[in-house]
C-alpha cells in the first residue's frame, strides 16, 4: 500500500549525505570550482562512508542499498556541489552498463580498481539516439571525438549504444575546456585515438536498463541543484526588502516561489518513484527518462528564477544561484539529452489499457 | 517506501471501470446535452443506494473520539484517492452527485456532538433512500475570502436567527440538510463564524437557483437565501463550548486541508480522461507517430503523473497525522493545471472537430476549469504555499 516513508535506513544514509555536503563541499564550493576538483580531503571523506559503492551488487555492508538510497544521496550532493558528486564518484553513471550488461564480474574488474586509486575517473558516454554518434567503431577499437566531459581525468570509459556496451581503458587523450557548469568535476574534450576495446556485452535490455539508471542518476543531481536555487532564494526573498516589505510578500515574487517549490516537488517525486521501481523490479525505462525528463525541464524554469529572485546580486558570483542555473542546464544535456528522453518516456503511449490507472504507468 | 496500490482497491477500482464505462459516463454526457443536473428521482441513484453507496463514513453511535482523531483523514485515505480519481475519470460531474452527506460531512465528523452526529448522519448509516448533504460556504460577496462572508447568525432564545444568501452549493436544494456557515459578528473576521445544520424545509429557507455552469452539469450548484431562518440551537455545530475555545476557523479549514488532495486527484481524473481520449483520436487519425503530438502527449501524461504523486503525498502525510498544509496545497494547485493541459491539448489534436462540441474532450474541457476554482483557487493555493515557504502575512 501506497507509502511514502523511506525507512530508517536511507533516513540514515541521506542524512550523512547532508553532513557530508555541509562538511566538505558547502564551505569550498568557489575554491572547489576553480581548482576543478573537490580536494583530496573531501574525497578521502567519501572514500571513508563508503557512498561510491552504495548501488553496488553486494560487496560489504554499504553496498547493495539500491536506486533510492543512490538518489537520496545523489540530490544532498548536488544540493551543494553536482560538479563535486560527480567527482566524487569514481564510475559515477558508468557503473550501470558494467552492472546491468557486464553483471557482478565486469563490476569487480573494471569498477574496482577505481576504488583504490583516489581521484579515478571512470566516464559513460552515450552513443546512441539523441545525442550525435560522437564515437565511431574499426574493428575492435573506438575513435572520435566527444565534445565535453565533466572530468579532467579518464581512467576508464564505458561507451554505450542501444545494442549494448564497451570499455575502453587506453588511448583516452583528455584537453582541458573552461566548462560551463559542474565545473568541480573538471571539464575535457575527451578524444579516441583507435582506443582498444577491453571488454564488451550486448543486449537491448540491458543497454535500456542501464540508460535508464544513469538518466535517474542525471536527474537525482538535477533535483539537488533546483532545490537549492529554489531554497537559496526564498531565504534571501525574506530578508530582502523592497518597497517596504519583504520582496518575499509581494505577491508576484511569493507566487513564484510556490511555483518553485511546486516544480522541485514534482520532479523530485517523480524520481523517487522511478528509483522505486527499479529497487522493486518493475519496468523503469520509461519512468525514468519521464523523471529526468521533468528534472530537465523544471531545472530551466527554477534556476534562472533563482537568479531573478536575487536581481542583481544573483548574476554575480557572491552567490551561488549563478553557478546553479548553470548546472541545472548543462545535466540536462547528458545521455541525449530531454529529446532522447521524450522518446522513451512516451513509449506505449496508448490508449484504454486494461489495467485502472494504468496510463501513468503507476501500476 | 511503497507506491503500489494494494489488491483490494484494484478491485473496487475495476468495480468502478465497469459502473464507470456503463452508467457514469454516459449519465454525465446525457446531463451535458441536456443542460440540467441529474434529477433526484433518477433510478440511478436508488441502484446507487442498493449496492451500498451514499452512506457516511461515520461509524455510528460510540465512534465518537475515535473518529474524531480520524477527522483529519476524512475524504483523503489513499485509497479513497483512487477511487475518486477513478469516479472522476468516468464523470467528475456525476460522482459529485452521488447521493451522500458530501462536504457537509467533514464539520460534522470533527467537529460535531454526538447528538448531531446521530441525528444528521446517523440516516447515511444505512440510507433508506437517495440522501444528499450539502456544504454552503461561498456567497455572492464572498468566496477566496472566507473571512469577508456575510450571513448573519442572531441568536434569540434558544434559537438562532439566519440571514444572507449563498452561492453555488453543491447539490443543496435536493439535500436533507445544509451545513451553512454565518458569521455573529462580521467585524471578528474568521472567529466570528459559526456553522449550523439548516435541514430541509426550514422556514426561511429557500429561493433555490440551480446555476447554469459551463460544465460538471450533471450535479446542481444551488445558490439560495436564508431570511430570518430559524434554527434551534442543537443545531450549531459543536455547540458554543467548541466556539469559545476559538476553533470555528479551524474546523473549517482542517476539512478543507484533508479535501484538498482528494479534490486534486479529481483533477488528474479528468486530465486523465481528456488524454485517453485524446490518445486514442491521435491512434485512430495516425497521428501518433507525428512527433510533435507525441511529444505533448508525453508531456501531459507526466504533469499527471507528478500531480498524482504529489496528491497521495498529501494524503498519505494526513493519513499518519502529519502536517499537509504546504503539499496539500501543493498538490491543488498542480494537479488542475496539469489536467486542463490534457483536455486543451485533446481539444488541438481533434481540431475542428473539437469546435463541434459533441466530442468528449470538449465537454471535459469545459468540465476541468472548475478544479482550478473550487477548494480554494489556484491562487489562494499559492498563497496558502506562501505563507508556509515565507511566512506571508495573512493581511
Ligand atoms: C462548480 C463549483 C462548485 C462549487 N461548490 C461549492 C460548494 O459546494 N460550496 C461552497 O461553499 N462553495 C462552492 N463553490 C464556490 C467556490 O468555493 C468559490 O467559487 C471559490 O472559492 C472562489 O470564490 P469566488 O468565486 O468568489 O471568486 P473570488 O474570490 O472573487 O476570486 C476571483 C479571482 O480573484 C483571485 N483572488 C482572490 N483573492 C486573491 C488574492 N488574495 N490574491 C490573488 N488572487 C486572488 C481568485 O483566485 C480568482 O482568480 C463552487 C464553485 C464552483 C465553480
Amino acid at each position: 500500500m501506497i507509502d511514502f516513508q523511506i525507512g530508517d535506513e536511507l533516513e540514515l544514509v541521506r542524512n550523512t549525505a547532508l553532513n557530508y555536503a555541509d562538511d566538505h563541499l558547502r564551505p569550498a564550493l568557489r575554491e572547489n570550482e576553480s581548482a576543478r576538483t573537490p580536494g583530496r580531503a573531501a574525497e578521502e571523506a567519501f572514500a571513508e562512508i563508503g557512498f561510491a559503492t552504495l548501488e553496488w551488487p553486494e560487496l560489504d555492508a554499504e553496498s547493495g542499498l539500491g536506486a533510492v538510497a543512490r538518489y537520496l544521496v545523489l540530490e544532498e550532493l548536488a544540493a551543494a556541489d553536482p560538479g563535486a558528486a560527480l567527482a566524487l564518484d569514481p564510475l559515477g553513471p558508468a557503473l550501470y552498463p558494467l552492472m546491468e550488461l557486464g553483471g557482478p564480474d565486469a563490476v569487480r574488474d573494471f569498477g574496482e580498481p577505481l576504488l583504490s586509486s583516489m581521484g579515478s575517473r571512470g566516464l559513460l558516454i552515450w552513443n546512441g539516439a539523441g545525442a550525435p554518434r560522437c564515437l565511431e567503431r574499426k574493428g575492435n577499437s573506438w575513435s572520435g571525438v566527444v565534445p565535453w566531459v565533466p572530468a579532467d581525468r579518464a581512467d576508464l570509459v564505458v561507451v554505450l549504444d542501444e545494442e549494448g556496451a564497451s570499455v575502453v581503458q587506453q588511448g583516452i587523450e583528455l584537453e582541458r575546456l573552461r566548462g560551463s557548469g559542474l565545473r568541480t568535476a573538471g571539464a575535457s574534450e575527451l578524444t579516441l585515438h583507435s582506443a582498444p576495446i577491453a571488454a564488451e556485452w550486448s543486449g537491448a535490455d540491458g543497454a535500456r536498463r542501464a540508460l535508464a539508471r544513469a538518466r535517474l542518476y542525471v536527474a537525482a543531481l538535477l533535483v539537488g541543484v533546483m532545490r537549492e536555487s529554489s531554497d537559496y532564494s526564498r531565504r534571501y526573498a525574506m530578508d530582502r526588502v523592497a518597497f517596504g516589505k519583504p520582496i518575499a510578500h509581494h505577491q508576484a515574487l511569493a507566487f513564484l516561489i510556490a511555483d518553485m517549490a511546486i516544480a522541485v516537488d514534482s520532479a523530485r517525486i517523480l524520481g523517487l518513484e522511478a528509483a522505486w521501481r527499479l529497487d522493486t523490479g518493475r519496468p523503469g525505462e520509461e519512468a525514468s527518462a519521464t523523471a529526468f525528463l521533468e528534472a530537465a525541464e523544471q531545472a530551466t524554469f527554477v534556476t534562472p528564477n533563482g537568479v531573478q529572485i536575487l536581481g542583481g546580486h544573483g548574476f554575480m558570483q557572491d552567490h551561488p544561484v549563478e553557478k546553479f542555473m548553470r548546472e541545472g542546464r548543462t545535466l540536462g544535456l547528458f545521455f541525449g539529452g530531454v529529446d532522447g528522453a521524450r522518446e522513451d518516456a512516451a513509449r506505449g503511449m496508448k490508449a484504454f489499457p486494461e489495467e485502472p490507472l494504468l496510463p501513468l504507468g503507476a501500476a | 517506501m511503497d507506491l503500489a496500490i494494494d489488491e483490494g482497491t484494484l478491485e473496487r477500482l475495476k468495480g468502478i471501470r465497469a459502473l464507470g464505462a456503463s452508467q457514469i459516463r454516459p449519465l454525465g454526457i446525457e446531463a451535458d446535452r441536456l443542460g440540467r443536473p441529474t434529477p433526484p428521482e433518477h433510478p440511478f441513484f436508488e441502484g446507487l443506494v442498493r449496492a451500498g453507496q451514499g452512506r457516511t463514513r461515520w461509524r455510528g453511535e460510540g465512534s465518537g473520539t475515535q473518529s474524531e482523531e480520524r477527522a483529519g483523514s476524512i475524504g483523503s485515505s489513499r485509497s479513497t484517492l483512487c477511487l475518486a480519481e477513478e469516479m472522476s475519470y468516468w464523470d467528475r460531474g456525476v460522482a459529485v452527485s452521488f447521493p451522500g452527506p458530501g462536504l457537509g460531512e467533514p464539520p460534522l465528523i470533527s467537529m460535531g456532538t454526538e447528538d448531531q452526529k446521530r441525528r444528521f448522519l446517523g440516516p447515511f448509516v444505512h440510507p433508506d433512500r437517495a440522501r444528499w448533504g450539502s456544504f454552503a460556504m461561498t456567497e455572492p460577496g464572498a468566496g477566496s475570502d472566507v473571512a469577508g462572508i456575510r450571513a448573519s447568525a442572531r441568536k434569540e432564545g434558544n434559537t438562532w436567527i439566519l440571514n444572507g444568501a449563498k452561492s453555488f452549493a453543491a447539490n443543496a436544494s435536493r439535500s436533507d440538510w445544509i451545513v451553512v456557515w454565518a458569521t455573529v459578528d462580521s467585524s471578528l473576521g474568521r472567529e466570528g463564524h459559526r456553522a449550523f445544520v439548516v435541514e430541509k424545509g426550514t422556514p426561511g429557507l429557500g429561493d433555490f437557483q440551480v446555476e447554469r455552469k459551463m460544465g460538471l452539469k450533471a450535479y446542481e450548484s444551488t445558490s439560495f437565501s436564508l431570511v430570518d431562518c430559524r434554527v434551534p440551537a442543537e443545531n450549531l455545530i459543536g455547540g458554543e463550548e467548541h466556539y469559545a475555545r476559538r476553533a470555528g476557523f479551524k474546523g473549517a479549514m482542517r476539512s478543507f486541508n484533508a479535501t484538498r488532495p482528494l479534490v486534486a486527484v479529481m483533477a488528474v481524473g479528468i486530465g486523465r480522461a481528456a488524454l485517453d481520449a485524446g490518445v486514442e483520436f491521435a491512434e485512430k487519425s495516425d497521428l501518433l507517430g507525428d512527433i510533435r503530438i507525441r511529444d505533448r502527449l508525453e508531456r501531459t501524461r507526466r504533469k499527471l503523473r507528478s500531480a498524482r504523486l504529489l496528491c497521495w503525498r498529501a494524503a498519505w502525510l494526513a493519513d499518519h497525522g502529519r502536517p499537509n498544509i504546504l503539499e496539500a496545497s501543493m498538490a491543488k494547485a498542480a494537479a488542475p493545471t496539469a489536467a486542463l493541459e490534457a483536455a486543451s491539448l485533446g481539444m488541438e489534436i481533434l481540431g475542428v472537430v473539437g469546435g463541434r462540441g459533441d466530442h468528449l474532450i470538449e465537454k471535459l474541457y469545459r468540465d476541468v476549469k472548475a478544479m482550478d476554482i473550487v477548494e480554494g483557487t489556484g491562487q489562494v493555493q499559492r498563497l496558502i504555499m506562501a505563507r508556509q515557504l515565507v511566512q506571508l502575512p495573512r493581511d
